[in-house]
């Protein structure tokens, strides 16, 4: 199977970078000729064309309330990057399920299909209240059931009708020209048997978090049990620390917050270790690493090679 | 005073000529040579271009020529403006992107970052026309099943908040239709400008909503003189209620070198129009005030193009010819300046024009008709009907 490896972008990442609002001033014998016209988008996609130049497969968006809206980033960005998929992360809370599975279709009309959705991992209940939502802890589940069955519902079916708690449609469903274009590939993570029979139900791929192989190849197996055979591609989510020689990364390992799970190690061993979850079944990778950009060219010229080496040998080995 | 022109930009694919019915431009007719984005090559093979293409080259028309940008229009089978925004957010420079929206559709905050974030991408390029109306069948394909009357008061809640957490960090809120805890956009979006609103809708609780919240009041195209009561009436109404409201027209032109030739592209279009099509005029059920106020001027069996000429360069049958309105003006490039003028005589602040195909015309009515605006102003105010 191949594998596929995704970009991680944050977009609350290095705040000040392209950020009007946050431009250093240069010493007054520099002279400054930034214009107005620049803003934070520069930045975005200065990432996405790091990452589909380095042969990155896809660039994920993240959704985070304290920067720019990932579906506004991703379209920008398909607009202007070519190949690579582009996959905004949003909570099920954004509103109708008709009307975000009709923005998708826009989206993949004029970007050929190059769009997959995210949904973006539940935010504690304060938080959700602070975005008007107040659904509860207990019902989040079913609201994004019904979002999901919803907007494949009217993607697929015409007409299509549908009565939920949180999501009604009559005779609804897309007319040509709009539903020929793909629906966007589903995106789910979570731990738990809830979240992977969501999963199963749901998406086409579930992202899980970092673990060791037994871990995932014991997650893996759990998730195929809940599909009931539909099939669910499994991916990994990992932040990596990666450096030339291991004793490198370590040193720089103990400047900076860590997120969970960070794969510090040298690029061979990256390889090696990432090359092992595609042995156990993962088929897609999301990395990710700061700063953003330098880290895109980094893990893109000297770890992409090296894991695809690995695992297009392993491919032929079998 | 100056007023604002806006150009449309066509969500549901373009037509090559006001005679034709068939979209040669988009996928929205089945592909045949000649077709534009998508189109096929010289060896036949499907381009690789897509309707964003040729919605790239309308728009860019239409600031070339100094319209301020263009209302972008959604239904349920056009492509969406919030998307379409976004995707020519960096191959424009000045042009506004007027989105429509129904406010039901979206979570108020997240619209409202989604909004931040493109007024940050655009140098603040975003304006909305927000939609309440509609409604019957169509609103239940749309998954929304509130009824008329709330969905103003859902409209009014869902601006509020807009609003609200704008540029704040803790804002609250308790109404009917959504509640809100500690809210407010995050630092970095704040200091955006406010999207101007324009506001649709022609019932009591329109209006309500519109003194309100919105900037401009903006109506269909109706005989002058009926158009410019309503829009004293909407200013008067408006101000009673602690508002202040513009209003604008949104109008098609044919606009030619002569009125002759104006009027027979009308006739060679009508002419293409089946007995059917005719038939089937009318469209969608749908318990909007405003498209009753425009079926109300349809005349019954119109055999000729001109049984549906209502005044002096005043036709009412161009949804015969595309979606939209029907009503719109015919005339020479100095007769369409000057019925504009009337319009602006009778309370008009600002225009959202269009013509089809959208490419061509942007360039003829903002090259020939637009620099003949406001030379007959003083002479014309009644002389029209």
């Amino acid at each position: 199977m191949t594998l596929s490896v995704h970009w991680r972008l944050d977009p609350a990442a290095e705040p000040r970078r392209s950020e009007p609002g946050a431009w250093q001033r240069l010493p007054a014998l520099a002279r400054d000729r930034r214009v107005s016209t620049q803003n934070r988008f520069d930045y975005f996609l200065q990432v996405a064309q790091a990452a589909a130049q380095t042969a990155f497969d896809g660039l994920f968006v993240r959704h985070r309330i304290e920067a720019d809206e990932s579906r506004i980033i991703a379209a920008i960005i398909a607009r202007a990057v070519p190949h690579i998929h582009v996959v905004p992360e949003f909570p099920a809370s954004v509103g109708s399920a008709v009307y975000a599975a009709k923005q998708a279709t826009t989206f993949q009309r004029a970007a050929h299909d190059r769009l997959g959705w995210a949904i973006a991992p539940d935010a504690e209940p304060a938080g959700r209240e602070a975005q008007a939502d107040f659904v509860s802890d207990g019902d989040l589940a079913q609201r994004l059931d019904e979002f999901l069955t919803v907007a494949r519902g009217v993607h697929r079916e015409r007409p299509f009708s549908f009565k939920g708690s949180y999501f009604e449609v009559e005779n609804g469903g897309f007319d040509a020209p709009l539903n020929r274009a793909s629906f966007p590939r589903v995106y789910l993570q979570g731990s738990g048997d809830a979240a992977l029979a969501l999963s199963g139900r749901h998406a086409d791929m579930h992202l899980f978090a970092p673990a060791s192989t037994e871990a995932l190849a014991k997650d893996i197996a759990r998730l195929n049990a809940l599909a009931d055979g539909r099939s669910v591609a499994a991916g990994l989510i990992q932040p990596l620390l990666v450096r030339d020689e291991r004793q490198t990364a370590e040193r720089d390992a103990r400047d900076r917050p860590l997120a969970p799970g960070t794969l510090v190690a040298s690029y061979d061993e990256a390889a090696e270790i990432l090359a092992g979850f595609a042995a156990i079944g993962i088929t897609e990778l999301v990395l990710e690493a700061t700063p953003t950009l330098e880290e895109a060219y980094r893990i893109g010229q000297h770890l992409l090679p090296r894991l695809r080496a690995l695992t297009s040998a392993a491919r032929q080995a079998a | 005073m100056s007023i604002d022109f806006y150009w449309r930009l066509p969500t549901h694919g373009c037509h090559n000529s006001i005679q034709t019915s068939g979209y040669e431009r988009g996928d929205w007719s089945p592909l045949r040579p000649g077709n534009i984005a998508p189109g096929r090559d010289r060896d036949g093979e499907v381009d690789g271009f897509t309707y964003i293409d040729h919605l790239a080259a309308i728009a860019q028309a239409a600031e070339a020529v100094g319209f301020q940008g263009g209302l972008i229009p959604s239904f349920p089978n056009t492509d969406d403006p919030w998307v379409i925004s976004s995707l020519l957010a960096r191959e424009t420079k000045s042009f506004r992107f007027m989105i429509a929206f129904q406010p039901g559709f979206g979570n108020p905050v997240h619209t409202a970052r989604m909004a931040a974030s493109l007024q940050r991408a655009t140098g603040g390029r975003l304006l909305f026309n927000i939609i309440t109306g509609g409604g019957g069948p169509a609103q239940l394909w749309w998954g929304d099943s509130f009824a008329h009357d709330d969905r103003y008061g859902r409209t009014s809640e869902f601006l509020d908040i807009f609003k609200g957490v704008w540029n704040a960090s803790d804002f609250s809120y308790d109404g009917a239709f959504y509640q809100l805890r500690s809210g407010g956009l995050a630092p970095a979006l704040r200091g955006e400008e406010f999207p101007e609103i324009w506001f649709s809708g022609s019932s009591d609780a329109a209006l309500q909503t519109a003194a309100r919240h919105a900037d401009y009041y903006l109506s269909w195209l109706e005989p002058f003189d009926q158009l410019g009561e309503k829009f004293a009436r909407v200013k008067e109404r408006t101000a009673a209620l602690g508002g202040e409201q513009k209003c604008a027209v949104r109008v098609d032109l044919v606009a030619r070198a002569t009125e002759e030739e104006a009027w027979a592209d009308i006739e060679k279009g009508f002419s293409n129009v089946s007995e059917e099509a005719r038939q089937r005029w009318g469209g969608q059920g749908s318990d909007s005030v405003g498209a009753a106020r425009q079926a109300a001027l349809r005349p019954a069996d119109a055999r000729r193009y001109d049984d549906l000429i209502v005044a002096p360069n005043l036709w009412g049958g161009f949804s015969l010819l595309r979606g939209g309105p029907a009503l719109g003006i015919v005339g020479s490039y100095e007769q369409c300046a000057a019925r504009l003028d009337d319009l602006i005589a009778r309370g008009t602040d600002a225009f959202i024009l269009a013509g089809t195909p959208h490419l061509e015309e942007a360039y003829r009515v903002g090259e020939e008709v637009l620099p003949l605006l406001g030379r007959q102003a003083s002479a014309l105010p009644v002389a029209a009907e």
